[in-house]
């Protein structure tokens, strides 16, 4: 399939009809968004608009502490810095970089071939949950270690 | 007009879904799970009048069941971090009490010793010098205390007193 035939059949497709391609479009939406929160917002200011709640009700800081100048040192190249913010930080940018390909690619796919769209929806499922488990696994580990 | 109802109950369906995902991932980052409620609530209410809305209209409901049930699951992890929260809290209520007790054991060891210290004190004046020389032991300190206040300090008085 030709570029222009891919162009033309995504734009015979209604989105209105196709659940999985706004799924994909408004997530890989909120990815950007979370990417230019990043990139709007800088450590050298320190002018996060959210703060951590846990740190505000415990005193104590938790294992997410410093994820979001992990993410803005990352995006300005600093990565062993956003390392020392935390250690998670780069494998939690990681999964959201990820995704925002991932969507684009699955709709690409889902676009280009309608015989296996159901193959691929499952794979994008299990895949994508794989990959969450493997990128939040710390975090969910301090959950439960909590609990 | 079948149609367009159909329509609707989807687009909560797939709202209820997108909404799901992104309150499941904000439920288990710890900083911002507690906030996890707020669009976890938004999730189940979204879902269930997808749900019903497909029922009414014999639409599929599949994907608005999925957003409720990961909304749910994401709900659960919220609410589980005010849980975490407590316990970390509950840890951290315990530090003033072993800071406590550290200060109380360090005075504890500095009265033994000082229990067990020979103690010299030396005042000096204008050529008037007075020194109180107490012995380790504690009896032999109350005694002199007691000599002391008695007036019966002649045998270690070292006051000299001008004529």
């Amino acid at each position: 399939m030709t570029p222009l035939k891919l162009k033309s059949s995504i734009a015979q497709i209604k989105l209105r009809n196709e659940p999985y391609l706004v799924i994909n479009i408004v997530l890989a939406g909120v990815i950007l968004l979370i990417l230019a929160y990043s990139g709007i917002f800088s450590p050298e200011k320190n002018n996060y608009p959210i703060v951590c709640i846990h740190e505000k009700i415990t005193g104590e800081p938790c294992v997410s502490c410093g994820l979001s100048h992990s993410f803005s040192l990352i995006l300005r190249g600093k990565v062993a810095e956003a390392y020392q913010w935390n250690r998670y930080g780069m494998r939690v940018f990681l999964f959201f970089a990820g995704q925002f390909l991932l969507r684009i690619i699955f709709s690409l796919l889902y676009t280009k071939y309608p015989v296996t769209r159901k193959q691929l929806i499952l794979f994008d499922i299990v895949g994508s949950s794989l990959i969450f488990l493997i990128a939040f696994m710390p975090f969910i580990a301090a959950i439960i270690k909590g609990l | 007009m079948e149609e367009v109802k159909n329509n609707s109950g989807q687009n909560l369906g797939i709202a209820a879904l997108i909404t799901a995902i992104l309150t499941f991932v904000l439920a288990v980052i710890p900083c911002v799970g507690l906030i996890a409620v707020i669009p976890g609530i938004i999730t189940i209410v979204l879902g269930s009048v997808a749900i019903s809305q497909a029922n009414r209209n014999n639409s599929p409901h599949g994907v608005a069941l999925a957003g409720l049930i990961i909304g749910i699951i994401a709900i659960m992890i919220a609410f589980s971090q005010i849980f975490v929260a407590r316990k970390i809290a509950h840890k951290a209520d315990k530090w003033p009490k072993q800071f406590e007790n550290i200060m109380n054991d360090v005075q504890d060891n500095v009265v033994k010793d000082l229990e067990d210290a020979n103690v010299s004190i030396k005042v000096e004046n204008n050529g008037d010098t007075i020194r109180i020389v107490t012995s380790p032991d504690k009896r032999n300190k109350e005694q002199t205390l007691e000599d002391l206040e008695k007036g019966n300090n002649s045998a270690h008085d070292t006051v000299k007193v001008k004529k």
